[in-house]
């Protein structure tokens, strides 16, 4: 384990040395996520512009509603553990785009070293601070931009099990990518697999109950990424969802392990590439 | 006494599931909808045993299977019947373990990190393989007394010449002193000195460190120069596996008699073909302006024969003869596909 430790602190200071390397190119990249994190929040602008609050009616009834700061920060929120995981484990995309196909997942094989681990922890990609910048300054922002009534409802007491829990929702995202990426050792590619499953994490920026069941329930049990933002935030606003703080750990859990397995099935079934 | 060998391979064999697809769109779509599939092969049922401290030659045509089996020892691919067994590890099984023992060099992609300073992909191995800070000293020390890496060793790899990163990356994989090295291709691509290296420096890295040594390579000078035994396989099968002596003595049965004619027009005159009994393989005639090389085989007509049916036809200055090389013996049993020995 310590040895794992180490190892990505090398490889995460061998990244470094390399953004020194090429600094335009790191330079285009952050920007890059700004930018479209800026389009987004534009977007949610616009249409708040134009509306009062979110409201969730049913019957004709308005059973919930979320003011723009809210909605604000909830997608400030979801930003830091899609950050934190694009930041440490981007690594994994490479694998259903071109690692398998191309052969070159012999290296990982050939070192005494976990290959998952290996694959995972490869590449520091520093691009991820435009992600982890934005979503902070959106929480930020939002929460000192509040109505005092609804500021008033945070109990700053609640972060200290959602700090618990980010770990947690990163390993979603992670495990997400992890299963998505191994099925490319069966099918040589599936990047395209881990792009459409990791993109309904965009749903789950906003509250998750202005969905239909069937979109709710993947975004909270199947693909949980509700679980990274939604719950996460609007328990640390409100307090409500109280149940999703265990459930995050509970899902996450066994997500990892269902990765954990297909990656390990399909290590087995691996065929290099003709050389 | 197959027990104790470095490496024990006992009817190794991969199959490959490969999709049966019709010519263009249509027969696309049809497989997409209707797959089929074929099982190939690729490795059928090979089986050899090396001992510690031995260089083999690990040769055959393209496609033969031969990274296939490299693969299968080195664990990356997992067989799909019979086993191997390398210094009492089983490849798939504890792997972590068992990939400290082996270094791998796969000629035709780098494992170093192609960003930067060749001496940081060393600082990183290190860590990886867990080499103390002593046992890297040394290491290092003899690496480049053998490789020569002190001039590049503070450069990007991206900027390293073909051979210098070869040298280099056989460096990374001998790091932790692996018992065996498995090299696929190191040669290829490189001009003569820079071939000329490489091979000096396998010689010493299995006389200094006893390391067993395993070479895929299409260059047969490399064999000639590097491997007392080679294994060939062919079409996923074992067809050779022996001293390279025994191998001449097999197969070459080949001579090369090569001779300047006075006349080119003399040329039609000499009617080997007609004269002997040779099949399509035993007889090669090549010309060049007055030169004339003709390499035969001796069953069907021996150097005595051939040369007084020659100079009974022709005039001719400045004749020799000479045993064929390991190319040409190598080029015949590829083609008649060997028999399984």
């Amino acid at each position: 384990m310590r040895k794992y430790f180490k190892l990505h602190r090398i490889f995460i200071a061998q990244d470094l040395k390399k953004l020194m390397e090429y600094k335009v190119d790191f330079l285009m990249g952050a920007i890059g996520f700004v930018l479209v994190q800026a389009v987004k929040i534009l977007t949610l602008g616009i249409i708040f512009a134009s509306i009062p609050a979110l409201a969730y009616k049913v019957n004709g009834q308005v059973v919930d509603s979320w003011t723009f700061n809210e909605v604000l920060f909830i997608y400030g929120f979801s930003l830091i553990p899609k950050g934190i995981d694009h930041l440490l484990f981007d690594n994994l995309w490479g694998m259903g785009y071109w690692v398998v196909a191309k052969g070159d997942f012999d290296k990982y094989l050939t070192r005494p070293v976990n290959s998952w681990f290996y694959v995972l922890t490869e590449k520091f990609c520093v691009d991820a601070f435009g992600d982890l910048f934005v979503g902070i300054v959106l929480v930020v922002y939002s929460v000192l931009s509040m109505p005092a009534d609804i500021a008033a409802n945070i109990n700053w007491f609640r972060l200290i099990p959602v700090a618990f829990v980010i770990p947690f929702a990163v390993m979603i995202y992670t495990s997400v990518k992890t299963a998505t990426a191994a099925i490319s050792f069966w099918t040589k590619r599936s990047g395209h697999i881990t792009h459409m499953c990791y993109m309904t994490n965009e749903f789950a920026s906003y509250p998750a109950k202005i969905y239909n069941n069937v979109v709710k329930t993947i975004i909270t049990y199947i693909l949980p990424f509700a679980l990274t933002a939604y719950y996460p935030a609007i328990y640390l606003l409100r307090g409500e969802s109280v149940w999703s703080l265990p459930v995050t750990i509970g899902v996450s859990a066994v997500l990892f392990f269902i990765s954990q397995l297909v990656w390990k099935l399909g290590e087995k079934a691996y065929e290099s590439a003709g050389s | 006494m197959e027990n104790n060998s470095m490496i024990h391979v006992e009817n190794l064999q991969k199959h490959f599931k490969k999709a049966i697809k019709e010519p263009g769109l249509k027969g696309s779509i049809k497989a997409l909808f209707n797959p089929k599939y074929d099982v190939v092969k690729a490795v059928d049922g090979i089986s050899f045993d090396v001992e510690a401290g031995e260089i083999i030659g690990f040769i055959g045509p393209n496609g033969a299977g031969k990274s296939t089996v490299i693969k299968m020892l080195t664990g990356i691919l997992t067989p799909s019947e019979g086993f191997c067994r390398i210094n009492g590890h089983i490849p798939t099984e504890n792997r972590k373990a068992y990939v400290k023992e082996i270094g791998v060099v796969f000629g035709q992609r780098t494992q170093l990190w192609w960003d930067l300073a060749l001496r940081e992909t060393y600082m990183v191995l290190k860590e990886i393989y867990d080499v103390s800070d002593e046992d890297y000293e040394k290491r290092m020390a003899f690496l480049n007394e053998v490789l020569d890496l002190e001039d590049f060793i503070t450069s990007p790899v991206r900027t390293l010449s073909l051979g210098q990163r070869m040298r280099a990356d056989i460096a990374a994989a001998l790091l932790h002193n692996p018992k065996v090295l498995f090299l696929d291709e190191p040669t290829v691509g490189l001009d003569v000195v820079a071939k000329d290296n490489i091979r000096k420096a396998i010689q010493l890295i299995n006389k200094e460190s006893g390391t067993t040594v395993i070479l895929t390579t299409h260059d047969l000078e490399d064999i000639e120069l590097l491997c007392k035994r080679i294994v060939m396989v062919d079409k996923g099968k074992k067809v050779f596996d022996g001293e390279l002596s025994t191998l001449r003595q097999q197969y070459g049965q080949m001579r090369e008699l090569t001779f300047e004619l006075n006349k080119e027009a003399d040329m039609e005159k000499l009617t080997y073909d007609q004269k002997f009994n040779f099949a399509e393989d035993d007889l090669k005639l090549e010309t060049k302006g007055n030169e004339v090389k003709v390499r035969f085989n001796t069953d069907i007509a021996s150097v005595e024969e051939m040369l007084s049916f020659t100079l009974s036809k022709v005039h001719v200055k400045d004749i020799s003869v000479k045993d064929a090389d390991i190319e040409e013996i190598i080029r015949r049993l590829y083609k008649g596909g060997g028999e399984a020995v």
